[in-house]
């Protein structure tokens, strides 16, 4: 009886856990995936310095996520980035997005009332 | 006579196009210009309607880069309604002063 509660108790964790990990994305391994294929244009933080490469420091998780998958879908044209994306497993989409989203960069633009009327 | 205007012409040309051809954007007339813009990129964590990603930040974002967007949205090369409804308005200059705009931070 102790036992199988044990193993109830066990499996619902791990099924959280790895729930989370899903939605959530994994920022280290996604930095690993980051320092091998996007510094090179985009920077190691996501801080490019190159002006034709966007920023993805800072970004939302979930559109970086989306424009990987547009890419490899083909939805979102173009001939680098689609050849970056085209390797990416659905979790490394998201790990590599929740590292760049968790950097420090990009903010949304606020004070949309400031121009005078 | 030709052969003495056309090296003025020529040197006129040179020192004319380059400047308009890469004009910087102007922050201040982007500001006004983006104004429709901030309805969606100026509230955090916004959401598109349909499907539900949030709108992308731009404050800080590279300005060369925001007009390339705003290029292949109006082209249609990156395909997205309601972008491509707001590019098509837009000329060079527009795009160039709103990305100023952003770059700086969208302040």
């Amino acid at each position: 009886m102790m036992k199988s509660i044990h193993k109830i108790v066990l499996l619902s964790v791990m099924g959280a856990v790895s729930l989370s990990a899903q939605a959530g994305g994994n920022a280290s391994a996604g930095q690993a995936i980051a320092s091998e294929k996007c510094q090179a244009c985009h920077g190691a933080d996501g801080n490019s310095t190159s002006p034709q490469f966007p920023r993805l420091a800072g970004q939302y998780q979930n559109y970086l996520e989306r424009a990987l998958s547009e890419y490899q879908s083909g939805a979102r044209s173009n001939p680098i980035m689609s050849g970056f994306a085209a390797g990416l497993s659905e979790q490394d989409k998201k790990d590599v997005a929740a590292w760049f989203s968790s950097q420090k960069g990009l903010t949304s633009a606020v004070e949309p009332r400031t121009v005078s009327r | 006579m030709k052969a003495n205007y056309l090296p003025g012409l020529a040197l006129l040309a040179a020192s004319v196009l380059p400047i308009s051809g890469f004009a910087a954007g102007d922050a201040a007339a982007g500001k006004i210009k983006a104004f429709t813009c901030m309805g969606c990129h100026g509230i955090p964590g916004y959401n598109n309607v349909y499907p539900t990603y949030h709108v992308p930040k731009l404050g800080g974002q590279h300005a060369d880069y925001i007009v390339a967007a705003l290029q292949a949205y109006k082209s249609g090369q990156r395909n997205h309604g309601t972008m491509h409804a707001q590019a098509t308005t837009l000329s060079d200059q527009d795009m160039q002063d709103i990305a100023a705009f952003f770059e700086q931070g969208g302040k």
